[in-house]
């Protein structure tokens, strides 16, 4: 029988081990700043990386104009039945938002929690590896992208900044296992019904929706969005549409299912959505540069 | 010119990793199916079986470092993993006969090797909650398919490239 290991190599193994394990729980600890080195590497690897997705993306992109092609026929009457309602809503929207400009005028409020710069990204990569749902974006800090920002897709929204480098940044996406992933969320209606997304579950590929107050009504098909009121996030980013209502597990608050208004795969362009109104550390996470004392949420 | 074509071919599969990860994941009949590329580690055991190990295991520390720092944020799982698995795979096919089909079925068998270490890490420290399961289900086993693909178009490839320039070498 060969030998497995050498004295040598075995003792050349334990050291590696031993050293690895270092490096492991070293950056394990803190995994929202990237340290000098880290950033460099992740910049000049995100370089090199754009140059193979870029022609990736316009490949995949026309494709997908050869499938809206293929469909036009189908679409096309389906979207003629939706022409005449859209138009009715279109001129409602128009006389609420006038109306809505001149009550804010009146009563002099210029700040909205809804107002937002989109900052406009491409989506480079997906983490390989997918145990954690990361894609990298090729917009950075020089181009005002801040950590737990935000980050929408023309249909709602998809995830946050967790990690910024100069040029580039990480992006967490709702579907994570990631206990420490909340969304302060709403429910629109006559009364705002007021939650946090926390949690995906990954069979029926929902979101979850927690603390609810059990004295709302929640029915099904309503629609979710961020309320703006975690700190970081704009009010109004659509994250969903309620599939299920149930109680959680102490039976003290209810529990909705939400499946996601935006698609996770094949993403390539999205927007970092930075804020108008005054930022501050809460539920949506901690402001880049605030200290650890502003922190208020659980 | 041709000594640089071995680490730039490595170096472009890298690239190309997550470019198709972006692909993934595929929802059939509502269940999502996870694809893992690893084109990397396949071609990394190509190098092993045709070139030689410590070229293999120095090109692995490289981009499991990069992989790491790059895409997971955690220095040492990849850095680990990969020249580990090149060196099973060093011990293996030196027992095994040089052809063709086996080594193909040896990087397949790698990949499946990566794959389940990587669960046990992620398992380990909570990066996931899927059980064993659902882990071979859902993720190893549409993963081995997709790779089963690219080792089926590139693996001759590999080896005719990586012969030609070990010939080379000799020939200086």
């Amino acid at each position: 029988m060969p030998r497995f290991f050498s004295n040598k190599r075995l003792i050349l193994l334990l050291v590696g081990v031993i050293v690895l394990v270092a490096l492991i729980s070293f950056s394990l600890k803190d995994r929202q700043n990237a340290t000098l080195p880290e950033q460099i590497v992740k910049d000049v690897v995100g370089f090199g990386q754009s140059i193979f997705s870029k022609p990736a993306h316009y490949i995949t992109g026309t494709l997908d104009k050869i499938d809206g092609i293929l469909n036009t026929y189908e679409e096309n009457k389906h979207l003629k039945a939706r022409l005449k309602e859209y138009a009715a809503t279109q001129a409602e929207l128009a006389d609420v938002k006038a109306d809505n400009k001149n009550l804010r005028e009146i009563v002099d409020k210029k700040d909205s929690l809804r107002d937002y710069e989109p900052i406009q990204a491409t989506v480079i990569s997906r983490n390989p590896d997918q145990w954690e749902e990361k894609i990298i974006i090729d917009r950075g800090e020089v181009e005002g992208v801040q950590l737990n920002m935000a980050v929408i897709t023309a249909s709602g929204l998809i995830g946050k900044v967790v990690l910024v480098t100069p040029f580039k940044s990480t992006v967490e996406l709702l579907s994570t296992e990631n206990r420490d992933f909340r969304v302060a969320a709403v429910i629109p209606g006559e009364e705002s019904i007021f939650g946090l997304i926390e949690g995906y579950d990954s069979t029926r590929g929902e979101l979850i929706m927690k603390r609810i107050d059990s004295n709302f009504e929640v029915k099904e098909g309503q629609k979710v969005e961020s309320s703006g009121l975690g700190g970081i996030f704009p009010k109004g980013l659509l994250i969903g549409e309620v599939t299920e209502v149930s109680t959680d597990d102490f039976g003290l608050t209810k529990l909705a299912y939400i499946r996601p208004a935006a698609e996770f795969s094949m993403l390539d362009h999205v927007m970092v959505v930075k804020r108008s109104s005054r930022v501050t550390s809460g539920t949506d996470g901690k402001v880049a540069g605030e200290e650890e004392e502003g922190e208020d949420g659980s | 010119m041709i000594r640089f074509i071995i680490p730039l071919i490595a170096v472009i599969l890298f690239f190309l990793e997550p470019v198709f990860s972006l692909f993934s994941p595929i929802s059939i009949a509502d269940v999502s199916y996870t694809l893992v590329p690893r084109f990397v580690i396949v071609y990394l055991i190509f190098i092993t079986a045709y070139y030689g190990r410590k070229r293999a295991i120095l090109y692995g520390i490289v981009l499991g470092l990069l992989y790491d720092m790059y895409h997971i944020d955690i220095i040492g799982v990849y850095t680990f993993l990969y020249p580990v698995i090149c060196y099973f795979a060093a011990l293996i096919i030196r027992q095994i006969h040089r052809h063709i089909i086996t080594v193909m079925l040896l990087s397949l068998a790698m990949v499946a090797l990566l794959e389940l270490l990587s669960f046990f890490f992620a398992s380990l420290i909570a990066l996931t909650s899927i059980g064993f399961e659902e882990f071979i289900v859902l993720r190893l086993m549409p993963t081995m398919g997709a790779n089963s693909i690219f080792v089926g178009m590139f693996g001759y490839l590999f080896k005719r490239l990586i012969d030609e320039v070990g010939l080379q070498k000799a020939g200086i």
